[in-house]
């Protein structure tokens, strides 16, 4: 299956030249966020997409009931689209959409369900109601971008991206469709940044250490949304070819010119991550310029892709390596032809997605 | 009375600008760019059924003031003069 486009929103911006610039520049603070709870002298470290993101007027104009979960999944969507060249004929159903998610639009649920506490049942928004439910994005990118193909959402916690592109690979492989749009979604709120706080370690400094493979990691967390324009087609902008796998024994990883490693936190003790890159294998971790998320795969796969399409090593945005790893410590230029994300997810697995120049 | 209703009209009118424009995100538009006399539905404001069921739980929310029957909602909801009268005699 081939990546033919690219869209992304992330707290660096949008879309792929962006994420080439953040990839440069490495790490960067990300933005506090005043404490909900009755500390309000608490401020906590989030990477929230910025709302001049996400504020294109001509999209925004035909969405504008759409909360930023909605936004942020038709951006990321129509720029993949875009970003492939290809023409949807959109008499036929030749386009699939796939969205993932972790959370959902978690915020817009609570604040649906706040609306019933403080006003009760007969007075809560009918437009909260109705983008309180998982599907909502989906079928706006469905409407705004004239596709009538098979429209799914899957809200997986463990590995909503490896759910979506096996289900997209059977679609392609039956010929239900001729192209998949699949996107992963996740939005960060003030319930989100509790429970993190709660359940997780946050990183006060506000950096996510991907190397350090601690029992007890830090956080921080993140939210945007990644859609790929997938086709078992050679396409003109063709990036790479993705492949999704599980393994129960990391000893059977392929090797590959580059691993990228994807702990951030998010998923508890990280120490088994310590045999996932051998030293004969450049390593690589992008988490700190993303955040924490349970999606972070569709980022990694996103920076695979580019470093592939451009035959680039981007450094590593945090590089302490306590391990002594051989990590990307420099941007360069090098052959590159497979990559391997490996993500440990909370089911115990080891999530591998293989990308191939 | 009537000095007095129009004291308090212009405040009715300007909270109710902030709560359209907040509620409705109507993208682009200022409060204070709302004229007191603009159409709100169609042509107008461009707001549309799906409003209208807004506007309804606004007025529930922010003063109290239940609109049960929609036929009487086509005539409160033309402007914002007529929705600010309606609210100020339903107070």
């Amino acid at each position: 299956m081939n990546i033919a486009g690219i869209g992304i929103i992330s707290t660096r911006g949008r879309g792929i030249d962006s994420l080439d610039i953040a990839l440069r520049q490495g790490w960067i603070a990300p933005s506090q966020t005043k404490s909900h709870s009755n500390d309000q002298n608490v401020f906590y470290p989030a990477y929230r997409v910025k709302k001049e993101t996400i504020n294109d007027i001509t999209i925004l104009k035909k969405i504008r009931r759409a909360d930023k979960f909605s936004k942020m999944a038709v951006m990321a969507a129509r720029d993949a689209v875009i970003d492939s060249g290809i023409q949807i004929n959109h008499k036929e159903s030749e386009v699939g959409i796939i969205l993932a998610t972790a959370f959902g639009p978690h915020v817009t649920t609570f604040r649906f369900l706040d609306d019933i506490i403080d006003y009760g049942d007969g007075s809560v928004s009918p437009t909260t109601f109705s983008h309180s439910v998982h599907n909502a994005a989906a079928s706006y990118i469905s409407s705004l971008l004239n596709i009538r193909g098979p429209t799914v959402t899957i809200t997986q916690f463990a590995s909503p991206i490896h759910q979506s592109l096996i289900l997209a690979k059977a679609w392609l492989t039956e010929k239900r469709c001729k192209y998949v749009l699949i996107g992963c979604v996740d939005v960060c709120g003030n319930v989100m940044e509790y429970i993190c706080n709660q359940k997780l370690r946050i990183a006060n400094d506000g950096k996510i250490r991907p190397f350090n493979f601690s029992a007890s990691p830090s956080s921080v967390p993140g939210e945007g949304s990644v859609f790929f324009m997938t086709t078992l087609e050679n396409c003109q902008n063709k990036y790479c070819e993705i492949i999704p796998a599980y393994i129960t024994n990391c000893d059977t990883i392929e090797k590959s010119d580059i691993n990228i490693i994807e702990a951030d936190g998010m998923a508890g003790d990280e120490t088994s991550y310590q045999n996932t890159a051998p030293v004969d294998v450049f390593a690589g971790g992008y988490s700190p310029i993303f955040g924490s998320m349970k999606i972070i795969s569709a980022f990694h796969c996103t920076v695979s892709a580019l470093m592939l399409k451009k035959q680039i090593r981007y450094a590593c945005p945090v590089q302490d390596n306590p391990y002594d790893l051989n990590l990307i410590t420099k941007t360069e230029s090098a052959e590159i032809k497979q990559i391997c994300c490996i993500r440990k997810n909370c089911a115990n697995k080891t999530d591998i997605i293989k990308l191939i120049r | 009375m009537e000095d007095q209703k129009e004291m308090e009209l212009p405040e009715i009118r300007k909270k109710l600008k902030e709560l359209l424009v907040e509620n409705l995100s109507l993208e682009g538009i200022k409060p204070e760019e709302i004229k007191d006399d603009e159409i709100l539905f169609g042509e107008g404001l461009g707001l549309d059924s799906l409003d209208a069921v807004e506007i309804v739980v606004l007025l529930q929310r922010n003063f109290g003031i239940e609109v049960k029957d929609m036929k009487e909602g086509q005539k409160i909801f033309y402007s914002i003069d007529t929705l600010a009268n309606y609210v100020y005699e339903n107070m």
